[in-house]
């Protein structure tokens, strides 16, 4: 800032008071209550500029209010500029070029999509994403759910009961899978063994529950399992906020337990029952490591049985070095998630109104 | 002094590109990339004609560094695992003065891709790196991320004809971009023991499939408690489908693929009969074919030549027991009527020296010097099989403490025709892709033969129209 000496200074400061209150004058003259405000805004800048130049300060006090805030957000921010934001707008621009890592990017146009409609891995992909999605979703709810309302009566071993629930979600995913590889082992496995000893089901039909049409029920399964105590915890949360006065009320007037679930705790819990439901569907949509541990075999290569967006994502643009591509798929899938959020957020918003 | 030099000789090398016109060239990006060889190819073309140049390649090596310490940083997998990186390392550091190797592991299981992601963009300090695939190879050419050698091979005189025709398979556009120093083909592994017990003739070097067949039903036992399989398949592609290329007829490029279908039939039928163990239970347990032979029930398994090295080392410390595998054998793979004993598939690791290196001259000394007959000698010393296959280095394997006794293992090392598992094509990572995933249908019962032949007909003909 260039140094002014005081007369100027103090003739600067004069004009600008003067400019001032003449806008005071025009703000209570002002009808229009959007030019109102406008002009009320103003009258914070000019407070401002008359400060700055009063202290004789670099930086005025609410800039410097605002830089400290910033320089919090800062750290958090930048990483996630670099290492999330930027990227994201990135692969936006690489859906409509090709480019493989190193040679120059060359422009695609609609091209990657075009060639998604005729690719067979791309659509066993979207299918079973869906499918698992639409097994996954609806099943962990009502399991969930299911869990948590009986663990919030007073039932003897409580606590117990809420840990083995939740142990599942703890564990690491690679040891679960083992476990489960192992007890759902084709030939082995004490599962197939029972179907087989107690069941008497042939041996030719026993079900390779890792192959074929079976791999997406082993995964919905799996999921369902691994992921119901977490949201149980969600849920009790839930439920524990509903005041027990409404359950009084409900019994006053005669409810039996299922009209109180479907009066009461049903609609007391629709906000929890939102958050549920959308961040599973998100999670299911990014479904990798589930099916690279159960059905990838010890290569991790999944056969159009199994296959989900993800992984295709993955190996379009790590193993064919076909970045474009898979940044089209990318979006594709991106495009999926935001419907359905952009739904239940709407659908959300619309009971609140009602 | 050296930059003004090197800059010279990039001026020299510029006005020989300008001159020769860039006719052959591709339209974008590929001025950078094909100055390099030609700039490496005037520096070659200036030592040859120096007084200096002899047949020793210590001082050769010497020259190339401009009598500074180098430092070449080479990409590998598994060092602590396997001996011969570090044996190869201290081998040419003790003969070329000046030369330090650095090398950095990337680990085993996906180590293409890890090096593909590596050297992608500018930010690359590696100057030799190891290429363990041909799909991984074909995408560091299409990147440009690695050098064509050829001008080098030639102004050196490297005599590709050693390599016994595996560098022809892996030749883009006429142009080398590697050079192999390892060179593993599949044999026949066998437990000796288990045939000794059922008083069953040895495997020989010269089965057909349909004899390889019958032995194998013959070995297996499906009693409960004392099973004995008598083969046993890896859940790779190339252990099962690949025998249909030894025929010498047909690759896997062809994007015709119905000569796959007997194999297909054979080992299914085998599976069902109890003779292999099923594929499904494999991915299931993930169960490797090393602890599948060495646990003793497996009468036969079609494994590389790398396998030969672990059984030797493994039954010397104990991690195998001797009583249930010590007593091994080798013969060549089966093969189909009318073709010649001994053909057999194989898969070469090269080295390759980087577009991004500052010193690539020094980085293909060290390539010339692991691929040549230096470096066979060093792989031949822990049973390794070097790509140049000389008499010296068949007698250091074969003379190996725990290499099998009999003659006819030894006789399975000679090679008569080798089918690279996966020859060079621009495509060839997805069409390996797309192979793999009907491979995995077919095997697990997904889909019937024919329908997985016929999916990856449809899908591999679409990759090859592109």
């Amino acid at each position: 800032m260039p140094k002014m000496d005081s007369a100027q200074k103090a003739a600067k400061i004069n004009s600008l008071q003067e400019e001032l209150t003449a806008l005071i004058a025009s703000v209570r003259a002002e009808t229009d209550i959007k030019k109102k405000r406008k002009l009320i805004s103003k009258i914070g800048d000019y407070n401002r500029k008359i400060d700055t130049m009063k202290s004789g300060r670099l930086l005025s006090r609410e800039t410097k209010r605002d830089l400290v805030a910033y320089s919090f957000i800062a750290p958090n921010f930048i990483g996630f500029c670099v290492f999330t934001l930027i990227p994201i707008i990135f692969a936006f621009a690489l859906a409509f070029m090709k480019w493989d890592g190193s040679n120059p990017i060359q422009w695609q146009g609609i091209g990657n999509f075009t060639r998604l409609t005729d690719d067979i891995f791309f659509r066993a992909a979207l299918k079973n994403t869906v499918i698992y999605c639409l097994g996954t979703v609806p099943l962990t709810m009502i399991a969930s759910l299911a869990l948590a309302i009986v663990l919030n009566q007073k039932v003897i071993g409580r606590g117990i009961f809420r840990t083995l629930s939740f142990f599942p979600y703890v564990a690491s995913l690679v040891a679960i899978t083992a476990v489960w590889k192992m007890l759902f082992h084709p030939s082995k496995g004490p599962i197939n063994s029972i179907l087989y000893n107690v069941f008497h089901m042939p041996q030719e039909n026993l079900p390779q529950w890792f192959t074929g049409g079976l791999a997406l029920l082993s995964m919905i399964l799996f999921s369902v399992w691994k992921y119901m105590g977490y949201y149980m915890v969600i849920y009790l949360a839930g439920l524990q906020g509903i005041s027990g006065e409404l359950y009084e009320a409900a019994g006053l007037d005669g409810a039996n337990t299922w009209q109180k679930f479907r009066y009461v705790t049903w609609p007391q819990l629709s906000s929890t029952t939102f958050f549920v439901v959308v961040m599973l569907t998100i999670n299911c949509f990014k479904v990798y490591d589930i099916a690279i541990m159960l059905a990838g075999g010890g290569s991790g290569e999944l056969t159009t049985s199994a296959t989900v967006l993800v992984y295709y994502i993955y190996q379009k643009a790590f193993i064919d070095w076909d970045l474009g591509y898979s940044s089209a798929v990318a979006m594709v899938l991106f495009v999926m998630v935001l419907v359905v959020t952009v739904i239940q957020f709407w659908g959300q918003a619309r009971k609140e109104r009602a | 002094m050296k930059k003004k030099l090197l800059s010279t000789m990039l001026v020299a090398a510029m006005m020989t590109t300008l001159l020769a016109g860039c006719g052959n060239e591709p339209v974008n990006g590929g001025q950078e990339s094909s100055s390099a060889p030609e700039q490496s190819s005037a520096q070659q073309s200036e030592s040859t004609n120096a007084p200096e140049q002899s047949s020793e390649p210590a001082s050769e090596g010497n020259e190339s560094a401009g009598g500074e310490d180098v430092t070449l940083k080479w990409a590998i997998w598994d060092q602590e695992t396997t001996a011969y990186w570090n044996d190869l390392k201290e081998a040419y550091e003790s003969s070329h003065q000046g030369v330090t190797i650095e090398m950095v592991d990337l680990g085993s299981s996906d180590y293409m891709t890890v090096l593909a992601t590596e050297l992608s963009g500018d930010g690359s300090d590696f100057d030799v790196v190891t290429i363990k695939d041909v799909p991984g190879y074909a995408t560091l050419v299409q990147k440009n991320s690695i050098l064509a050698l050829d001008d080098y091979i030639s102004a050196d005189g490297v005599d590709l004809s050693k390599y016994a025709g595996a560098t022809d398979q892996v030749v883009v556009d006429g142009k080398l971009y590697e050079l192999p120093f390892r060179n593993d083909f599949w044999v026949l592994f066998y437990n000796k023991d288990l045939f000794d017990a059922k008083q069953v003739a040895y495997p020989t070097n010269d089965m057909t499939f349909a004899e390889y067949d019958a032995l194998a039903r013959q070995m297996t036992d499906t009693t409960f408690g004392s099973q004995v399989y008598g083969a046993h398949y890896h859940t790779w592609r190339s252990a099962v489908q690949l025998f249909g290329v030894l025929d010498g007829q047909h690759t896997i490029l062809d994007g015709e693929y119905s000569f796959f279908e007997p194999y297909y039939e054979m080992i299914l039928n085998q599976e069902a009969d109890g003779v292999c163990r099923k594929y499904a239970d494999l991915k299931t347990e993930g169960l490797h074919y090393s602890a599948a032979f060495s646990g003793g029930d497996v009468a036969m398994l079609n494994m590389g030549s790398w396998f030969i090295a672990t059984m030797i080392t493994n039954l010397q410390t104990g991690e195998y027991d001797s009583s249930l595998c010590g007593n091994w054998g080798i013969v060549k793979y089966p093969h189909a009527e009318g073709v010649e004993a001994g053909s057999t598939l194989g898969t070469i690791t090269g080295l390759a020296v980087t577009s991004a290196t500052d010193t690539p001259d020094a980085a293909w000394e060290f390539v010339k010097w692991v691929s040549g007959e230096e470096g066979a000698a060093v792989m031949a010393s822990s049973g390794n099989f070097p790509a140049i296959m000389t008499e010296e280095a068949m007698s250091l394997i074969t003379g190996l403490e725990g290499f099998p006794a009999d003659e006819a293992s030894k006789e399975a090392l000679n090679v008569s025709n080798l089918y690279l598992e996966v020859p060079y094509a621009p495509n060839v990572s997805e069409i390996n892709s797309v192979l793999d995933s009907y491979h995995g249908s077919i095997m697990a019962g997904e889909m019937s033969i024919q329908d997985g032949i016929e999916a990856m007909n449809t899908e591999v003909s679409k990759i090859l129209a592109q």
